[in-house]
């Protein structure tokens, strides 16, 4: 098969012995959710997942996916699997009516971060962290806090251990973002050339 | 780029009446109402196996659309060129891996998927299984397919299905960009030497037919729209979004100059839809079964690199991270 494309030729398809069998069903990179934070002071908010062998490269590859536009002036990345995800709920019920103050109370205090989901459709939103032994203690914890708020429809409580943010010395890695005009449309603008040419053509 | 309605494939429509009646009501309320649907919620069996089709073609179809584009970086006219075309590249990279990860909250894992695509499994968007001949090729892509990828994809993105939605909503921003771009380079070919506008003129005449298959099969032999837009994973019908499309660029590729090959396209200024010679669905049949002029070449690209880099994927494999269904 001759292409088109000159690296496609050098690619020696003709000559390609594949083997490829089909992967083992976990025989694949573990997956990260990537929250985002585009301005200081905004909350950081969940924006997708990225799939990668351990934290850092996790962290490059939410970098590269998630923040290549407009502003970011910080990153979370942590393990899917390390996410406690409480249950759901819908209109005007808060799901901290559900959450028992009975907790198991072993074990080293630590620290938790917080993501709320206060509307349907939308991303988890950080919203602050407490020190508890477990995630049900830290939820028991934070209820006060948000019973009597506008309804959570879900939360997400991940021990602050487990989460790889930027460093202050990493946030540089978002200085030159102004610079990358080339990624958005307005630096296309063709209107006046569209206008001469058509006057061109009709002188 | 491109999820094309029903040029794909839908899955068998069969096992309604085995879902329980009290939750298909309510799950059907609850998009009458104009709420998404989210991983957790009760679905019937056809929404998640026709949502999972649906966006995982649309994956395949960003990660093999960005092949006859990405051929033309080395050779782009200019540094300016290059160094755009490469961001739209891997813009469109991104959007297989975001739109992967929506179709995995629904439980079929990314490397499942792309198993699939490069065992021929799977199908993705008829259009890249055609050449890039010219730079002028790829000036049309950008513009034209990109604006045909729009037309479906901002219909999507008010579809029910939220991780797909959100997926959708990042993804059209970006395309934003392509679309401008593509046009500044098409413009720049229309205003440039007559050999330049005879390279662009050629390269419209050998992409009208994709381009037209692009939105599927007429309306009339196209089959279970019904209970999919009901459902909102059909958000429009292909003659309404290939209508769409004409009706929006038809006069911007005659502004520049431009003919299209076809003596019958035109606006009916009663009915407000454009009439337009049937393009040869007999030829949209066998390329999208196999026998198209890249068909091969695609598959055998995405394969060796698959092969290839098998050993950089086993390197960084540790027992540390494990594979579980994302959140959202
Ligand atoms: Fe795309
Ligand atoms: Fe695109």
């Amino acid at each position: 098969m001759e292409s088109l494309d000159p690296r496609v030729n050098r690619l020696d398809l003709k000559g390609f012995q594949g083997n490829l069998t089909r992967k083992a069903p976990l025989d694949q990179f573990g997956t990260f959710e990537v929250f985002i934070q585009m301005k200081e002071g905004k909350p950081y908010q969940h924006e997708g997942i990225v799939h990668a062998p351990n934290e850092e490269m996790a962290f490059i590859f939410a970098k590269e996916q998630f923040s290549r536009r407009s502003t970011c002036s910080g990153l979370f990345v942590v393990e899917t699997r390390n996410v406690f995800v409480t249950d759901f709920t819908e209109g005007e019920d808060t799901i901290y009516n559900y959450i028992s103050d009975e907790f198991p109370k072993e074990g080293d205090k630590e620290e938790y971060e917080f993501f709320h989901l206060m509307k349907r459709g939308k991303q988890h939103q950080h919203v602050g962290s407490v020190e508890a032994r477990t995630p049900q203690e830290a939820l028991a914890l934070a209820k006060p806090a948000f019973i009597n708020e506008k309804p959570v429809f879900n939360a997400w409580v991940v021990k602050t251990s487990d989460i790889l943010f930027t460093s202050e010395e990493d946030k540089h890695i978002w200085d030159t973002l102004p610079e990358k005009k080339f990624r958005d449309a307005s630096d296309y603008k063709a209107s006046d050339k569209i206008k001469a040419f058509k006057e061109r053509n009709a002188g | 780029m491109y999820g094309g309605g029903n040029t794909f494939e839908s899955a068998k429509f069969e096992g309604l009446e085995n879902e329980d009646p009290q939750k298909l009501a309510e799950f059907e309320a609850r998009i009458e109402r104009g709420e998404k649907i989210e991983p957790n919620d009760w679905m019937p069996q056809m929404y998640k196996k026709q949502l999972i089709r649906m966006i995982e073609q649309h994956a395949h179809s960003e990660i093999i659309g960005a092949l006859p584009e990405g051929t033309w970086i080395t050779r782009a006219p200019g540094f300016k060129r290059k160094l755009a075309l490469m961001a739209k590249v891997q813009d469109e990279v991104g959007h297989a891996q975001l739109l992967y990860s929506a179709a995995e909250t629904l439980g079929k894992s990314r490397e499942q998927m792309i198993d699939d695509l490069i065992e021929g499994k799977s199908k993705y968007s008829n259009i890249f299984n055609y050449p890039a001949f010219t730079w002028a090729d790829s000036c049309f892509i950008s513009w034209l397919v990109d604006a045909g990828a729009i037309v479906n994809q901002l219909a999507n993105a008010r579809g029910s299905y939220g991780p797909y939605c959100r997926a959708l909503d990042r993804i059209c921003a970006e395309e934003s960009f392509h679309l401008k771009y593509g046009h500044h380079c098409v413009i720049h070919m229309a205003t440039g030497t007559p050999k330049q506008r005879q390279m662009m003129q050629e390269a419209i005449d050998r992409w009208w037919g994709p381009m037209m298959h692009f939105f599927g099969p007429p309306d009339k032999v196209s089959v279970h729209t019904e209970v999919l837009m009901k459902w909102k994973v059909k958000m429009a019908s292909n003659d309404e979004c290939r209508n769409q499309f004409l009706d929006m660029y038809v006069p911007k590729i005659w502004e520049l100059g431009f003919t299209i090959p076809d003596p019958n396209l035109k606006k009916n200024p009663e009915t407000k839809k454009w009439e337009y010679t049937e393009p040869d669905w007999d030829e949209f049949k066998r390329v999208i079964n196999g026998d198209g002029p890249c068909n091969a070449e695609r598959l055998a690209v995405r394969r060796v690199a698959e092969e290839r880099g098998k050993w950089v994927r086993q390197a960084l494999l540790t027992p540390k991270t494990k594979y579980v269904t994302p959140l959202a």
